[in-house]
């Protein structure tokens, strides 16, 4: 049995950040781009704790805390918008809030 | 007398204002402001002409406006010839703008025809005290917008609306020359000052140069109407009587004969020869064409630009004394005949074909006997004031110049012809339509300024009788012509022509019944010549349709495609591209605006890989 290498974790990170992205740049629901920003977050998180481990270096790991405190509030702050945009427009996709007619 | 200078000048401009801002829908009102107007500048000019001594000089002027090191000046030159033109020009008003009050009593728009007329006195008092060129440029472009104006009163007519149009557009030929020679002579003096000028011009002789004369004389061209710039006159005919007597025979045409006197000093003997020979050619051209018209006032309009031509013609002989003699005499035999076809075209329900009036001596007395005055005045009858103004034009040239002289006596003959024609044709004999036969007398307001200008075209012609401030200017030409030889020569002469008009026209119109021209039945070729009045017009058009308007189609096609193609839209294209790519760019659309975010993220890190890379 093959053990688990970082090259592992670090492709893991790479799928988790990809799908991230592309969920950011296709889904229509902003509720989903949300997300898709959590699991880039998360994907960058788990790349650094994998240098972290195998440079045998804290630095990385504390990052990680910094990156958890700063997304627990965008998603506070980001939800807490969602929230007031679908009261003013009764959606969450993103091309009924367009405001440019052209 | 800075102050009554100014008021002077004022006092018509205010009147104007307030006719324009508050009196329009008050006819009545502004007819009897703006004719009370013209009583002020009356006492105002009087003051101004008696306020001092005979051949004293009022001069004053203020700073304008500068242009870096060139300083223009506003001023008043109050000198001998200006108080003539004051007199004429605010004596002569008042009288027609009481006439006015009778002749537009029923026009709809009164407060209009006096706001203009008040315009136009202010212009003209402009003109007449003007202490440079280009105050005395401004003053004419604004008399003839005054002109435009009231050419255009009954703006409804096509006729007076072309008349108006072309009036305007032939002056500003004539004005495109004046200004090339006002900067002419600004370049070569270094001032436009009439006083300086006349230093500078003094001192050095070899300064001024015919060409300048004869740019700065363009603008007397223009506004005289004489040849080849004469065929708006008889076309602004279109215009209410009274204007036509006003502007068009007594002061506006007169001032392009009164700038000749202003600017005399920088004449050349050539330009002199040149003008004098133009003047006498328009006295005899205008005469002839006026011998077929069948329009009472176009007749008159002839006979004003051949005697603006006679004018001229002193003007030419070195006599400018006696051009503004005549100036003045004519001034006074013109309107009052102007104001009489008035008040025949009033009566008659603005009929203006002589053929079908006659007979109106005896509904009209004060009328036609005021008009039998006018029109011997013109004609040169002995001791009335055309003779003394017009024989001294006619001696001067005798004795000054032989061939002048010719042209100008032939122009005299005719000139007795049409002007007896007329008065044949209207007055005597039986009338011949209805309206004519049903006309009556006019109001005192029309009959009155007829007979205070019947009693001064009677005795106009004595000099002795001006007060000398007045006649200051005249008497020195005078007292030269006086001193010359043939006197008596000219006298039998001068009897001749008016005699050999008068009976003429008494053969072929006397007994007139039907309304065909007896001249064209009985020789039709002159006929046809002096009613094509040398196809001046048909020329004109003929250049502006075949000539002038091609050429300016192509230049137009040349605009549209390289000024307004090529460079313009050419250059606009451009920017609209760079507008339409960077317009893609907000959509509004949040995942485009991620998209480029990401890439552009991209972009930087591969730029910065590889440029440290290389490094």
């Amino acid at each position: 049995m093959e053990t688990v290498t970082p090259s592992h974790y670090l492709c893991l990170s790479l799928c988790l950040f990809s799908i991230g992205f592309f969920g950011v740049l296709l889904r229509r629901n902003l509720l989903l781009v949300l997300m898709s920003l959590e699991l880039m977050l998360n994907g960058i998180n788990l790349a650094l704790v994998n240098f972290s481990r195998t440079s045998l270096n804290l630095d990385g790991s504390i990052f990680v805390f910094f990156i958890m405190t700063v997304a627990a509030a965008e998603v506070a702050v980001g939800l807490a918008l969602l929230v007031a945009l679908y009261k003013r427009r009764n959606s969450v996709f993103s091309e009924d809030i367009n405001l440019i007619h052209n | 007398m800075i102050q009554v200078a100014l008021s002077l000048l004022l006092l018509p401009l205010l009147s104007a204002i307030v006719t324009l801002l508050f009196l329009r829908k008050h006819g009545n009102i502004a007819a009897l402001l703006s004719v009370a107007t013209a009583g002020g500048i009356l006492a105002f000019s009087s003051y101004l002409i008696f306020g001092n001594d005979t051949g004293s000089v009022f001069a004053w002027s203020t700073p304008w406006f500068s242009l870096s090191n060139w300083q223009l000046d506003f001023g008043f030159l109050i000198d001998s010839p200006a108080k003539t033109l004051l007199f004429v020009v605010s004596f002569v008003g008042l009288l027609i703008h009481i006439f006015s009050l009778g002749y537009m009593a029923d026009d709809k728009a009164k407060a209009r025809y006096f706001g203009g007329l008040s315009i136009f006195m202010f212009s003209m008092l402009g003109i007449t005290l003007a202490d440079n060129l280009v105050m005395i440029f401004v003053f004419w472009e604004l008399v003839g917008f005054s002109s435009y104006l009231l050419i255009a009163h009954y703006f409804k007519t096509d006729e007076a609306a072309k008349a108006s149009r072309k009036a305007f557009i032939v002056n500003r030929v004539g004005d495109f020359g004046f200004l090339l020679g006002i900067i002419f002579t600004y370049w070569t003096f270094g001032t436009v000052n009439l006083q300086e000028l006349s230093v500078t011009a003094n001192l050095d002789p070899s300064l001024t140069s015919t060409i300048l004369c004869l740019l700065l004389a363009c603008g007397f061209i223009g506004k005289s109407a004489q040849f080849p710039l004469h065929v708006w006159l008889p076309d602004a005919m279109a215009g209410p009587t009274p204007v036509s007597a006003l502007i068009h025979a007594a002061t506006m045409v007169a001032a392009g004969i009164f700038l000749l006197i202003r600017i005399e000093f920088l004449f050349t003997a050539e330009a002199f020869k040149l003008i004098g020979l133009l003047g006498a050619v328009m006295g005899l051209y205008a005469g002839f064409c006026a011998l077929t018209q069948r329009d009472i006032k176009k007749v008159l309009a002839y006979s004003t630009l051949s005697q603006l031509g006679y004018m001229a013609a002193a003007f030419g002989l070195g006599l400018p004394g006696i051009a503004l003699f005549h100036l003045m005499t004519h001034a006074f035999f013109k309107a009052l005949m102007f104001l009489g076809s008035g008040s025949v075209i009033h009566a008659c329900h603005h009929e203006q074909d002589i053929f079908a009036y006659g007979g109106l001596r005896k509904k009209m007395p004060i009328t036609a006997y005021t008009f039998l005055i006018g029109v011997m005045a013109i004609s040169g009858v002995h001791f009335l004031s055309g003779y003394f103004s017009k024989d001294a034009i006619l001696l001067g040239a005798y004795n000054l110049d032989l061939v002048i002289f010719c042209i100008l006596y032939a122009g005299a003959v005719l000139t007795a012809l049409y002007m007896f024609r007329l008065y044949f044709l209207t007055f005597c004999g039986a009338a011949r339509s209805k309206s004519s036969s049903e006309a009556k007398e006019s109001t005192i307001f029309m009959t009155g300024p007829l007979l205070i200008l019947g009693v001064l075209s009677v005795l106009g012609g004595f000099h002795a009788l001006y007060p000398s401030q007045i006649v200051d200017f005249l008497l020195p030409d005078i007292a030269r012509v006086a001193d010359m030889p043939n006197h008596l020569w000219m006298n039998v002469l001068g009897l001749v022509a008016w005699v050999g008009g008068l009976v003429l026209a008494r053969k072929i119109y006397g007994a007139q019944s039907g309304d065909k021209d007896p001249l064209a039945e009985n020789s039709p070729a002159l006929f046809q010549l002096s009613n094509s009045k040398l196809f001046f017009d048909e020329i004109y058009s003929f250049y502006v349709k075949k000539i002038q308007d091609p050429f300016f189609r192509f230049l137009e096609v040349m605009e549209l495609l390289f000024i307004s193609g090529l460079l313009v839209r050419g250059s606009a294209g451009v920017a609209a591209l760079f507008a339409l790519l960077g317009k893609s760019f907000y959509s509004g659309k949040i995942h485009s605006y991620s998209f480029w975010f990401v890439s552009g993220t991209i972009g930087f890190l591969a730029y910065a890989i590889f440029s440290g890379g290389s490094n």
